[in-house]
């Protein structure tokens, strides 16, 4: 339950196999988060090609976990990314997760377990309401920005990371007869920068994978790498890291045994 | 008789003031304001040219134009620029001559100025990392509210119970507002909330940089009396506001161009030519 997108993801192992991604879902949380939760819990069912029930087990995660109501257990976003990026990119150390509302960074141990993590919520800045407020002031998609900022050569130069000033950045440099995609690239390495150093109060160790929505953006990945000197992983699943997490987590739950009906048919 | 015109090129709005000396005495004959938009040299002819109008006059017979705000520097036919702070400073202290401190509150910087004795400029703390309780938080609240932004202040006034908003970023607080509206929360409630979030934030600027006994609220968000209503409950001085709140920067620079011009034609020194 992300502050702007409600990830679902249905996951399922037969006799201790390594755990499937067996369905997913995409839906807005909006103000109604409850509803969010039903509707993307629904909807990953409905991919799956499976009833509510036949579900073993529901873990929520991300701001709004405490508004699934139908849910078994919850935990915090922190440890399911540790635990999705863990899964999703094995040998991961560190995790950069950029998602809607927040940024955070997070130190995993060899076993996907959380050791530390630097948390901003404090304002938008490295988050994807920044990147979609960019896209806004240039009238491009918020899909666009990324591989447009690729594009450019000379980035500009942008002093600020506040989401309200850098639209106006964004307007003088258009205004100067800049071209959108030097603007978009000094805006990718100024956010990119912001987040390495909120990072950097954990330690940095590779590998280092990017999670959360942001992760789809490749104009922000490869900022980020420019900035860290170094290469970011990145899973085709980036965006459902967190749902992966809390999944596998349910999983291990249903193979504690702790819920005894099974829908192994439709997990087959 | 000198004429001299203030230009203060701010982030959203370009003020413009025609002040005249008689007897020694300075006082505004014109005010003019353009929307900035992103060609600050056009919106400053612009305010210009309303203030000039405004004073019955031509454009010709302004003989000095001193610029203020974050686009000072932009105008070419200007003679004299002065930051925000001085002018501001300036503008306050000519309106209100015991003026121990200024709080501009401007669409994209909130500034605490404490005074000297003398009215100078003895420290100043700004908001200039971020928008947070800038007037900018205002207009993104009344946009998500669809309240029109002339009577926000009004409506704020009415509230019963200030809604806290917790987030001080002005992006993140939009989805909490979405939140309180979806919960039923009223909207002046809302809305007052918003004007305890930005004086809280002056506040704080104003401890920091000193404050003493007698504060001036100037700058567009000054005219909002729910701003000042929030202010005063907190800092439990009295808190005074100009008529015309917007131009104080303007009348400042106007202030201290004619300082100069005045201190120029009594050296004998020649004023350079007009860049038009």
């Amino acid at each position: 339950m992300g502050s702007t997108q409600t990830k679902a993801v249905i996951m399922g192992a037969t006799g201790g196999g390594t755990p499937r991604l067996v369905a997913r879902a995409l839906v807005d949380t909006g103000a109604n988060v409850q509803k969010a939760a039903e509707h993307g819990f629904a909807v990953a069912c409905k991919e799956a090609g499976i009833s509510a029930e036949a579900v073993n087990f529901v873990v929520g995660t991300g701001y709004g976990r405490y508004k699934i109501t139908f849910g078994n257990a919850q935990m915090t976003e922190i440890t399911c990314h540790a635990r999705g990026a863990a899964f999703l990119c094995p040998g991961t150390r560190t995790v950069i997760d950029m998602g809607g509302q927040d940024s955070k960074a997070i130190s995993i141990g060899a076993q996907g377990e959380v050791l530390d993590f630097v948390m901003n919520d404090k304002c938008a800045a490295g988050t994807g309401r920044f990147l979609a407020n960019a896209a806004d002031v240039m009238g491009i998609g918020l899909d666009e920005v990324g591989p447009l900022s690729l594009k450019g050569k000379q980035p500009v130069k942008i002093t600020t990371v506040c989401t309200v000033f850098v639209e106006s950045d964004i307007l003088s440099y258009l205004a100067l007869g800049k071209k959108p995609e030097d603007i978009l690239n000094g805006v990718h390495l100024a956010i990119a920068r912001r987040t390495v150093s909120l990072a950097r109060r954990v330690p940095i160790e590779p590998q280092i994978t990017m999670t959360g929505g942001v992760a789809r953006n490749l104009g922000m990945v490869r900022a980020l790498e420019q900035v860290l000197g170094a290469t970011l992983q990145v899973s085709t699943e980036a965006h459902f890291t967190g749902a992966i997490g809390a999944a596998l987590f349910a999983l291990e739950k249903t193979e504690q045994g702790s819920e005894s009906h099974i829908g192994s048919s439709a997990h087959a | 008789m000198h004429r001299v015109a203030g230009i203060d090129v701010g982030s959203a709005i370009t003020k413009a003031v025609v002040i005249s000396d008689s007897a020694g005495q300075a006082s505004v004959i014109g005010r003019g304001s353009a929307r900035t938009g992103v060609d600050l040299e056009k919106a400053a002819a612009e305010a210009l040219a309303g203030a000039a109008a405004g004073a019955g006059l031509q454009r010709a017979a302004v003989e000095y134009v001193a610029t203020t705000g974050f686009g000072r520097y932009s105008v070419s036919f200007r003679d004299l620029q002065v930051t925000e702070i001085t002018s501001g400073a300036r503008g306050a202290r000519h309106l209100f001559p015991h003026a121990t401190a200024v709080l501009d509150v401007g669409s994209q910087c909130t500034r605490a100025i404490a005074l000297t004795e003398t009215g100078k400029v003895r420290g100043f703390k700004t908001n200039d990392k971020c928008a947070a309780g800038s007037g900018s938080f205002i207009v993104r609240a009344a946009k998500y509210l669809q309240v029109d932004l002339n009577d926000v202040g009004e409506i704020a006034l009415r509230a019963g119970s200030s809604q806290p908003i917790s987030s001080i970023c002005a992006v993140l607080a939009e989805s909490e507002i979405i939140n309180h509206v979806s919960a039923g929360v009223a909207v002046e409630d809302i809305l007052s909330g918003i004007y305890d979030s930005l004086a809280d934030r002056a506040a704080m600027l104003l401890k920091r940089a000193g404050m003493g006994q007698e504060l001036v609220l100037i700058g567009g968000v000054a005219r909002q009396k729910a701003m000042l209503r929030a202010l005063e409950s907190r800092l439990k001085v009295p808190v005074s506001v100009p008529a015309d709140c917007e131009y104080v920067c303007a009348l400042g620079a106007a202030l201290l161009g004619l300082k100069r011009l005045t201190a120029q034609a009594g050296s004998g020194a020649l004023k350079p030519a007009l860049s038009i």
